[in-house]
């Protein structure tokens, strides 16, 4: 499976969808008065024409799937910190979060405790006084008031 | 020079030499040249970072800083791009050829100072060349109705899609794309929703911030992150020597003039701009050279030529925001969004409705340039120390931005969401070869390019031909036809050529 292959058929079944959903939910309207569907639904066919031209000449040159050094590890752990960031941030209040965060990703690719604790405690102070007291940020508090 | 011109001008200066103005220009382009300088947070990102904080400032003093960032920005990038071999922004890749190439040779000094006197020049001319053709833009926008907006837009996107890194049929997919994740919300025409899924963070529409920050932001980090810690050499510069030699002028001239030009018109351009700008001029002065082999080895041309095309790219983005209400790419947009926000209308109204602004904005620029210009030089060793702190160290803080910028637009974990699902998309962009340009400018124009071709449709009554029988339209849509047809005869070497000559890095 080439690469072209896969990514043409993802965006096919985008523009499938947005189409029949242009074409059956919203209205596409008359020419003359096009409905909120009109717009969404051609969009759709663009979308779709164009992924299938990548995908017949997908076959005709096939490239291999050549995913260059995909380290999963650290990609799911930084998606999985920004992920957890945002879903705690409003409960745990910026500042814990964000120290958490930061110390996290510094000991994921930079060694050392001392460093990373400090380190995640003066980014943490700092930007808090940086966007919540200067620059009057509304940043969620936590249970701390902070 | 008509006299209304003139006294704009003034007015502007008025505005823009209060204190407090200043004090917001001059932040504007510090904070600007910073993130240039700083690999993997662009213009883009930066301006809707700080967005959230120009809510308290008056709109001039608010739209004069972001404005800021982003020619700031410009002149940031070459820093990188000369020390590191890395661009610190998209629209100093090219830079690096022969930039470098100048470092490796203990030219590094030279290499800094012609980019940022031609900056300086580039800039300052197009800004010249803003104040005396927006005025009378503006008035010729005035007649356009629906049919000549929706075609230049189409226009634009062509234009975009025919500079495409990788196949052109990738890219119109991207900006296809784009039109669709722009359909996202209440449609502005019959008050209904769609695509929102029932979901509260989806209703006012996909966020252009944290889309934007996704995409270039978050993507950019996972890929440096995944290509692990890589020796980077780093030159240190002398603290004399920044000043080019009167060989390096007299070399250095032409290729900034003709940059100045090529960068100015393709700025203006929907969809072109700063980096296509720079690496059309570098093609060019390849060309227009007597020794075309030695490109790439350090010849100054190829660092002078690019750097004044991005500057004065910068300056001709403002034409069609201040002109007609649309942005040539992401960061107008984000202009856009913010005028908005403080209640401005861009568009042909803007000059007579916020002449404070139109005004404001246009004379700052001529005060940043100079700011820049003093500014960059002396800061050159404090960039190239910043340079030195390991990504390693860098990236967690480049990615906490991000969620805050994310955040403070709206005070609303889901478009912190949005952007995270952005960054995974675009990250998955970057594997499968496709661009995030084309997707980002077809996402900001295409509610504006819905309403044009529905209002269009409406006002012939159903037909399609209301777009080539009315004249200025019918110019936009033939010359957007001859871009669609000509990379079938032509193959687009040469643009292709173009980009595969440059670091892979960080590309947006």
């Amino acid at each position: 499976m080439s690469r072209d292959l896969i990514s043409g058929l993802f965006w096919l079944a985008i523009a499938i969808f947005f189409s029949i959903e242009g074409l059956i939910h919203l209205k596409l309207g008359a020419v003359r008065q096009p409905g909120p569907g009109f717009f969404p639904f051609w969009g759709g066919v663009v979308l779709g024409l164009l992924s299938l031209v990548l995908l017949l000449n997908s076959l005709k040159n096939r490239d291999r799937l050549s995913l260059s050094g995909l380290k999963s590890s650290k990609f799911l752990l930084a998606t999985g910190a920004i992920l957890a960031y945002l879903l705690l941030l409003e409960t745990l209040g910026f500042v814990t979060i964000t120290f958490l965060f930061l110390f996290l990703l510094l000991r994921l690719e930079y060694k050392g405790w001392v460093f990373s604790a400090v380190s995640a405690l003066g980014g943490a102070v700092s930007s808090y006084a940086l966007f919540q007291l200067w620059l009057k940020t509304q940043l969620p508090a936590g249970p701390f008031g902070f | 020079m008509s006299m209304e011109i003139f006294q704009g001008l003034l007015y502007g200066f008025q505005v823009v030499l209060q204190p407090i103005n200043l004090f917001y220009c001059f932040i504007g382009v510090f904070i600007g040249t910073l993130v240039g300088v700083l690999p993997g947070l662009g213009p883009a990102a930066a301006i809707a970072l700080l967005l959230p904080s120009t809510f308290a400032a008056s709109p001039v003093s608010a739209i004069i800083m972001l404005a800021g960032i982003y020619y700031g920005a410009m002149y940031g990038g070459s820093t990188t791009s000369i020390l590191v071999n890395i661009p610190g922004e998209a629209a100093s890749v090219v830079t690096c050829l022969d930039g470098h190439a100048m470092a490796r040779q203990g030219r590094a000094g030279p290499a800094l100072g012609i980019s940022a006197f031609g900056s300086f020049i580039a800039g300052t001319l197009s800004v010249i060349v803003l104040t005396f053709l927006a005025p009378s833009l503006a008035k010729v926008a005035l007649s356009f109705g629906p049919p000549e907006y929706f075609s230049l837009m189409v226009l634009g996107l062509t234009i975009l899609t025919y500079f495409a890194r990788e196949s052109m049929v990738k890219a119109l997919m991207m900006a296809a794309v784009g039109l669709l994740c722009g359909s996202v919300g209440v449609d502005s025409i019959s008050g209904r929703y769609r695509f929102t899924f029932g979901i509260q963070t989806l209703m006012d529409g996909l966020g252009l911030v944290p889309v934007i920050m996704g995409l270039f932001g978050i993507s950019e980090v996972l890929l440096n992150l995944e290509r692990g810690k890589q020796k980077q050499e780093i030159f240190a510069t002398p603290a004399k020597g920044l000043f080019p030699t009167r060989e390096d002028w007299r070399r250095s001239t032409l290729p900034i003039m003709r940059g100045s030009v090529l960068g100015f018109f393709l700025g203006v351009l929907p969809g072109a701009g700063a980096i296509i700008a720079s690496f059309v001029s570098y093609a060019v002065e390849k060309k227009a050279s007597k020794y075309p082999e030695r490109f790439g080895t350090g010849v100054i041309e190829g660092v002078a030529g690019p750097e004044a095309a991005n500057n004065a790219a910068a300056g001709g983005a403002f034409i069609p925001l201040l002109t007609l209400g649309i942005p040539a790419n992401a960061v107008m947009a984000i202009l856009l969004g913010a005028l908005m926000i403080h209640g401005l209308q861009p568009g042909p109204l803007l000059m007579k409705q916020a002449p404070d602004v139109f005004w404001g904005i246009i004379t700052s620029m001529y005060i940043g340039n100079a700011m820049l210009l003093v500014l960059n030089l002396p800061l050159i060793p404090m960039w190239a120390r910043l340079l030195r702190v390991p990504y390693a160290i860098l990236f967690p803080f480049i990615l906490l931005f991000c969620l805050i910028g994310s955040y403070s637009v709206t005070n609303n974990v889901g478009d912190g969401i949005v952007m995270w699902v952005f960054g995974v998309l675009g990250y998955l962009m970057k594997k499968f070869d496709y661009e995030a340009a084309p997707l980002i400018l077809a996402m900001v124009i295409g509610p504006m390019m819905e309403e044009a071709l529905r209002q269009s449709l409406i006002l012939s009554a159903g037909s399609f031909t209301i777009f080539v029988a009315r004249p200025i339209s019918a110019g936009f849509i033939l010359a957007a036809a001859l871009l669609l047809i000509l990379p079938l005869i032509t193959r687009r070497r040469e643009v292709a050529k173009a980009w595969t000559s440059v670091p892979q890095e960080s590309a947006e």
